[in-house]
């Protein structure tokens, strides 16, 4: 049976891959190669390689990242966000080696651009990423470049092009890096109940992942702050989440 | 060829507002809107966390390692004849009732006076002592192609000092391992205290060991065997689960100040400290002939400060040095001439000459430019200070008790011998 | 012994770094290569492929080498294809338009029904008493897909379920066909690797 994902989350910034607090605050951690292997090693569901400063900064996708990363030679796939602007450049990515693509800028700018992506790439690879809180009762989507917000209902949700991605990650910004602190109302005020998701932000202790998992909507979790505090996170979370279908934790051993 | 460390851009290096490291720190720093940096911004919850409660915390985090019966160890603490080891092993012995095994890596380079620390740390604490010597051909076969392909005299160090705790952990079976402070928290603030960041793997492949494992060493390198490097392999992931290994650190539970801690140790339990020409720190690294000397002269021709700027920006974060002070005694120390490389070159077999062939090969472009054969100038020169050396040392007040040779031959010594009780 | 050498086809499409260490890290010698007389003299080919069919199959059509893959599965060489490249064995496909494939195992692509795509670790069943793939029966691999082969029933090994099981492993002689991703799914994707380079090189 198919099961749910524990995503590992890198966040990169200017080369680096850090914690970042609330989409404001960051504290530095190292080469992102070093993290994304190590996560391989830990055996993550997939990995997701967020490269935040990319698209406010007019560069493009991190494909010099994406070649030192696959030259790792990763058993595990990894999701690429970061500065994808339109159909060529996610297919470089993939032909770097990414095994799925992020979009959050793009549904800003160019959202009808999906669809041309879907035709080099397939829906299964492509992931729509929407910075969101809740005011008032209601979903709110940010822009994080401006912090422009708009409200989530199915006007916005129509003019995102939806019918092309195969994922929606819904990231709770105002909690990221704040441990248990994901709003778990925020997957039930997702319109689109038949879409897929995928949930980040503040999601630290197993109980709450369990809760969110457990929903019917939800295929899989990101972890990011969280998995650098201790060894062996991605399995610790693994082996507490009972009753979750998920595939079980590994501790990797010496293959001489 | 170095490692890439970033992605940034040459010249593009900013300073804190507040103390001295700039963007470029090889750990990685980021400054706040304020141009205030992660690692001041993380020393800045020294003087906010409520420590009472915090060493509860630890109390409670250390109390289901205790051993009962009194049959074995209750956790491994990695110690050296220097750096806070006698902090480390009072907290440990005297104030959590921990008894532990310490353990130590045999370096090569070590001064008698960081023998005489570590053979006193045993007595005064009374003590088991494990320590790890690895063969000196391995070490010095490490060493020739380390310091060649990425300029580093300290690999095997780092290697050993950072896996021999974790291995006697995984064939002792003690769990816990006791560290005290986690470089990155205090000199970045990679993670808050209150993050009570453990042990990783990640960590010291990252930074201790230059993004390079002991099988890396191998694979990219084809002057080394695995007879060479099997002794500084981490343990895998299974193993370290089956014994159920944990590495905290004691800086996430204790307001860690090493200079106060040193003072206190200095006092209480007889370590000694020594002058050092290019700091003037008289506690940290006596243990070492070449951690302040050759090492030292390596960090700046790499990353363009050397560690005499990690001390100045740690008293200025402690409100002990004002930014002026501390940039006059860096200014002072950093470029202090080498005093015992000979003895390096001696140990390795290498001529002096081509030992500064290579120390050239290595400097970083964007801080130095080639002026001339053998001559070189930092594109970023540090901006004049005007304080009174003499009388900022005075007042800050760091105290010296030996030499490194503590009286005796000034040598390595590769194998401690006895000391008296 | 000598080492089994893999070779790896590589026609301008997709990362080559995954299956290439996957390959490395079991012990095999591996050549990442277009050029036929390379890849003739390797003991086992590995077909990857990411991305459209049509743009994969123009991609070999380039490099010409429709007709080598023709002619080396006729002459018993073995062929892994791997996720798109498993695909690529069929008669035809019809994602975008009609485009003929190597035809090496009978079928044709087709969209998946029931469901738009197929994301995720999902557990395989091994069918037909398949000896290469027994041993990962019930193991869990990773999906990232929206097409699949449909085969005749005597050329299925594998299936996977959502509300509905379909084929994602195909076998003919020496030809194999996996609809997921070993490379990409940790140890129990390089354990069935090694099965499979080992029983389909066993005289």
């Amino acid at each position: 049976m198919l099961k749910k994902r524990l995503i590992g989350v890198v966040t990169v910034r200017q080369g680096w891959a850090v914690q970042s607090f609330g989409y404001r605050r960051y504290l530095p951690l190292g080469k992102p190669e070093v993290v994304v292997e190590n996560l391989d090693r830990w055996g993550a569901d997939e990995i997701l390689i967020s490269c935040i400063d990319r698209s406010e900064t007019g560069q493009g996708p991190d494909f010099k990242l994406l070649e030192r990363i696959a030259a790792l030679g990763l058993s595990t796939p990894v999701i690429y966000a970061g500065g994808v602007r339109n159909g060529a450049d996610a297919v470089q990515a993939v032909n770097l080696g990414a095994d799925r693509i992020q979009v959050d800028a793009m549904l800003w700018d160019l959202p009808a651009e999906l669809e041309l992506l879907s035709r080099e790439l397939g829906n299964q690879a492509l992931i729509a990423h929407l910075p969101v809180s809740i005011r008032d009762g209601a979903l709110y989507w940010r822009n994080y470049r401006n912090g422009e917000e708009c409200l989530l209902d199915h006007a916005a949700l129509s003019r995102m092009y939806l019918e092309w991605v195969s994922e929606v990650m819904l990231t709770d910004w105002v909690h990221e890096g704040t441990p248990g602190a994901f709003d778990e109302a925020i997957p039930k005020l997702f319109p689109l109940e038949e879409k897929p998701l995928l949930l980040f932000g503040g999601l630290s202790a197993s109980a709450q992942l369990q809760r969110v998992l457990s929903l019917n909507n939800v295929v899989a979790a990101g972890v990011g702050n969280f998995l650098h505090y201790k060894e062996h996170a991605i399995q610790q979370i693994k082996r507490n989440l009972v009753g979750v279908p998920m595939r079980a934790a590994h501790y990797a051993s010496e293959e001489r | 060829m170095s490692p890439v460390t970033s992605n940034q851009q040459p010249g593009e290096s900013v300073a804190c507002k507040r103390c001295l490291y700039k963007t470029d720190h090889p750990l990685g720093l980021i400054l706040d809107e304020e141009g205030i940096c992660s690692g001041c911004r993380i020393h800045e919850e020294k003087d906010r966390l409520d420590w009472q409660a915090r060493w509860k915390k630890l109390e409670s985090l250390v109390a289901p390692y205790r051993v009962a019966s009194g049959k074995t160890y209750d956790c491994i603490v990695p110690v050296t004849g220097a750096n806070d080891s006698y902090y480390i092993v009072h907290l440990v012995k005297e104030r959590l009732g921990l008894n532990p095994l310490l353990v130590t890596y045999n370096k090569y380079f070590n001064t008698p006076l960081g023998i005489r620390n570590l053979a006193n740390l045993r007595i005064q604490f009374n003590c088991d002592i494990l320590i790890q010597n690895v063969n000196p051909s391995s070490v010095k076969a490490i060493t020739r192609t380390t310091l060649r392909e990425f300029g580093s005299i300290y690999w095997p160090c780092l290697a050993g000092q950072t896996v021999f705790p974790v291995q006697t952990a995984v064939r002792y079976k003690i769990p816990l391992i006791i560290w005290g402070a986690h470089q990155g928290v205090e000199q970045v603030g990679m993670y808050s205290h209150e993050h009570e960041v453990e042990m990783t793997r990640r960590y010291r492949k990252d930074h201790d060991l230059m993004g390079r494992e002991a099988d890396d060493l191998l694979s990219i390198f084809d002057t080394l065997s695995e007879d060479d490097i099997w002794q500084y392999r981490y343990p895998d992931d299974a193993t370290l689960d089956a014994v159920g290994v944990r590495g905290i650190y004691l800086g996430n539970y204790v307001r860690w100040d090493p200079k106060a801690q040193h003072e206190a140790m200095v006092e209480k339990h007889q370590y000694k400290g020594a002058r050092f020409a290019r700091t003037f720190d008289t506690y940290d690294h006596v243990d070492c002939y070449n951690f302040m000397d050759l090492h030292d002269h390596l960090k700046m021709l790499k990353h363009g400060y050397s560690k005499v700027t990690d001390h100045a920006c740690r008293e200025i974060r402690h409100g002990r040095l004002t930014s002026a002070q501390a940039k006059s005694l860096v200014q002072q120390h950093e470029h202090q001439p080498l005093q015992h490389v000979d003895k390096f070159c001696e140990w390795l077999g290498v001529e002096q000459r081509s030992l500064e062939f290579i120390l050239n090969q290595h400097r970083n472009p964007n801080i130095w430019k080639p002026m001339g054969p053998g001559q070189w100038e930092r594109t970023v020169l540090p901006s004049e200070e005007c304080c009174n050396v003499a009388t900022v040392k005075q007042e800050i007040g760091f105290t010296a008790h030996a030499n490194l040779d503590n009286g005796e031959q000034d040598r390595y010594i590769i194998i401690g011998k006895g000391y008296p009780t | 012994m000598t080492r089994r050498t893999i070779g790896i086809v590589d026609y301008g499409v997709g990362n080559h770094a995954s299956v290439l260490r996957a390959f490395q890290s079991l012990g095999y010698r591996c050549r990442v290569s277009r050029d036929p007389s390379v890849l003739a003299e390797c003991d086992v080919l590995v077909l990857p492929g990411v991305g459209a069919y049509p743009t994969a199959m123009s991609a070999l059509t380039a490099c010409e080498l429709v007709g080598f893959l023709q002619e080396r599965a006729r002459g018993g060489q073995p062929i892994i294809g791997l996720c798109l490249g498993m695909q690529l064995l069929a008669d035809v496909s019809h994602e975008h338009g009609v485009t003929a494939g190597l035809g090496l195992i009978p079928g044709e692509v087709v969209p998946l029904t029931t469901v738009p795509w197929h994301i995720g670790w999902n557990t395989i069943e091994v069918v037909n008493g398949d000896d290469l793939l027994a041993p990962s029966d019930q193991q869990s691999v990773y999906f990232n897909h929206s097409y699949v082969f449909r085969a005749p029933e005597e050329y299925q090994v594998c299936v996977s379920r959502l509300d509905r099981s379909f084929t994602v492993g195909v076998r003919r002689g020496k030809v194999v066909g996996l609809q997921f991703h070993p490379e990409k799914s940790q140890s129990v994707g390089r354990v069935m690797l090694r099965n499979l380079v080992e029983g389909l090189t066993r005289a």
